[in-house]
């Protein structure tokens, strides 16, 4: 279950971040997930993951296309494993934009170009704002209610679960 | 308000009149796709829900093929789980051997004109080639489409290509899919449906639209669809498709814009090393010597690639130091390679022959390793650093005929100065 209102600190990459390359086992083939989730991103950015661990997760907030070329779910399996609460970037792949809803993982377009390691951010989902602990506040265009919703409830299955009929306004 | 392709496809299938960019659909679903590499995730997905409720699996196909044959005891045992669940769950099967995805689809009569089709690959944009719109998808969505017949969408923004003239002898399909992928770069069409018009795409056979849509995949496009004619209608009716629903585009339909293309001035195309969007014509390449020649994949091995590659090594030998390996895209293409005796004439070259399947495509299955410092010229879609198992490889791309032009000669190629004779000179 995801609350609308997210809170977090910021960990920064940058654009065209494949995540078949770094966040799964598509190229590391019989290593799991929880294996890949200490490991993910080591090559962009040597430590992140244990970073990230260290603080219990946080806001990716990255460049274009994140998630690019990238179609394995198991790459927002690793996300979540790692605590990341939502991503937030400019663009993202086709395929990741539509894993990460499936599996219930918030994530925001905008522009990422105010936003630093380090800071604190504030994002609302069903409002459509980001601000941050340096006083940056972005109105971004909420994302559509029906992807809202099943983010809400923690992805797709337990979508179609509650809503065999897919209604969207039960 | 005028609609597109894509857009009326979304439409029909959500029982609706219209539908705008942006907007959230909820479709039926005509046929659904699973490969290999994504069942062990769809069946895990799949296991959330209840078995009973997966009412829609008729419409849907497993497909062996990335891990084909299977190079390990765990790729080994995701196809037992595969065939297992195929039997219980009756969905259609395609084992190893029959061919890739993309190619045993549409030749098992599964899709037609109008339809909107799903498969765990980005390459699913392929079945664009029939006029339906086809797009890649994950495990959960295929669990959702076999419970309950229906998935969302984005509806994308559409854009449309004219392709005008006529391509010269020896430039094919993927030399326009490599020229668009210089012009507009790799994801530079991310989220769009890409709608191609104009005469250069009536003058092609069915393999070549293949290829055509099936490379969008690498602009990042959500789909890639072509207009019906009498040549789709032929090639489904003889593969025992359904009755097509041909959809054409509105001529007031909004494209977030338009180009136009005239293949006539193309030569043929290659990426180089790392990077599929580093296009060049192979005019502009002096002397890269190639070690590895591969032509297959879903987007380059299909009969028209075959045979071009037969014209350019008919009685010839490709070049010493060269290893050549042709993989035919299904059991079909193969059967219909060995009818015209193509295989016999690569094989007397010095090209080897393997079973259908994705073969040489990618490194998932260690299936072929170039060795370090050694350069791979290959008809598959993608090029970046290890995507072939080794980082220490270079991969180049280029049409099947590009491919069989340079395993000839031991350097790149262009396919037309061959028969000219003067690769000889090289």
């Amino acid at each position: 279950m995801t609350t609308n209102v997210i809170t977090g600190k910021v960990f920064v990459l940058g654009d065209e971040v494949n995540t078949d390359l770094n966040c799964s086992s598509k190229y590391l083939p019989g290593k799991d997930s929880a294996y890949v989730s200490t490991v993910a991103f080591e090559k962009l950015q040597p430590g992140f993951a244990k970073n990230m661990s260290d603080h219990q997760g946080g806001i990716i907030v990255a460049g274009t296309n994140f998630g690019i070329n990238s179609s394995r779910e198991q790459a927002v399996h690793v996300l979540h494993l790692m605590k990341v609460k939502c991503i937030v970037a400019p663009s993202f792949g086709r395929q990741f934009f539509r894993n990460a809803i499936n599996n219930g993982l918030p994530i925001i377009e905008c522009d990422t170009s105010q936003i630093h390691a380090n800071d604190e951010l504030m994002i609302d989902l069903h409002h459509g704002t980001v601000s941050s602990s340096a006083g940056i506040k972005l109105a971004v265009k909420p994302l559509p209610q029906e992807i809202l919703k099943i983010i809400e409830v923690g992805g797709l299955l337990n979508f179609i679960t509650k809503h065999p009929d897919w209604n969207f306004a039960a | 308000m005028g609609q597109t392709i894509s857009e009326k496809i979304l439409a029909k299938h959500a029982q609706k009149s219209e539908v705008q960019a942006g907007e959230v659909v909820v479709c039926d679903v005509d046929f659904a796709m699973v490969t290999d590499t994504r069942a062990a995730n769809t069946i895990k997905m799949m296991s959330k829900l209840d078995r009973e409720s997966l009412k829609f699996t008729q419409n849907t196909a497993l497909v062996l093929d990335h891990y084909s044959p299977p190079p390990n005891l765990e790729a080994a045992e995701i196809h037992q789980k595969m065939r297992q669940f195929s039997g219980e769950a009756k969905t259609h099967l395609y084992d190893i051997g029959d061919g890739i995805c993309h190619q045993v689809l549409p030749e098992g009569g599964h899709l037609t004109s109008g339809d909107l089709v799903v498969g765990t690959d980005t390459h699913s944009v392929t079945y664009g080639a029939f006029n339906a719109f086809g797009t890649g998808i994950e495990g959960s969505d295929v669990a959702a489409v076999m419970a309950t017949g229906k998935l969302w969408f984005r509806v994308p923004e559409s854009i449309q290509v004219h392709l005008s003239g006529q391509l010269q002898p020896g430039v094919w399909a993927k030399d326009i899919t490599l020229h668009m992928l210089g012009k507009y770069k790799a994801e530079g069409l991310n989220y769009k449906a890409i709608e191609y018009v104009g005469s250069a795409v009536s003058k092609m056979d069915i393999d070549d639209r293949m290829t055509l849509c099936n490379h969008a995949a690498e602009l990042g496009a959500k789909a890639a669809l072509l207009e019906a004619d009498q040549k789709t209608f032929t090639w489904l009716a003889a593969h025992g498709a359904k009755p097509p629903n041909a959809v054409y585009a509105d001529h007031d339909a909004i494209y977030s814009f338009k180009d136009q293309i005239d293949v006539s001035l193309l030569v043929p195309q290659v990426a180089r090393k790392h990077e599929v969007d580093d296009v060049v014509g192979t005019d502009q390449i002096d002397r890269q010597s190639i070690q590895f020649a591969l032509i297959g994949t879903c987007t380059n091995g299909r009969l028209d690639d075959i045979r071009q590659a037969a014209h350019i090594l008919q009685g010839r030998k490709i070049a010493k130091g060269v290893r050549m390996i042709v993989t035919p895209a299904s059991r079909q293409i193969y059967l219909a390679a060995l009818r015209e005796g193509l295989i016999e004439i690569l094989t007397s070259a010095g090209a080897s022959f393997e079973a259908a399947g994705c073969g040489t495509c990618v490194g998932i299955t260690n299936h072929l390793v170039p060795g370090n410092r050694e350069t791979v010229i290959s008809s598959a879609n993608r090029n970046f650093k290890g995507r072939l198992s080794n980082d220490e490889a270079d991969i180049w791309l280029g049409s099947a005929a590009t491919v069989a032009a340079s395993a000839l000669t031991g350097f790149i190629t262009d396919p037309r100065t061959v028969d000219g004779g003067l690769w000889r000179n090289v």
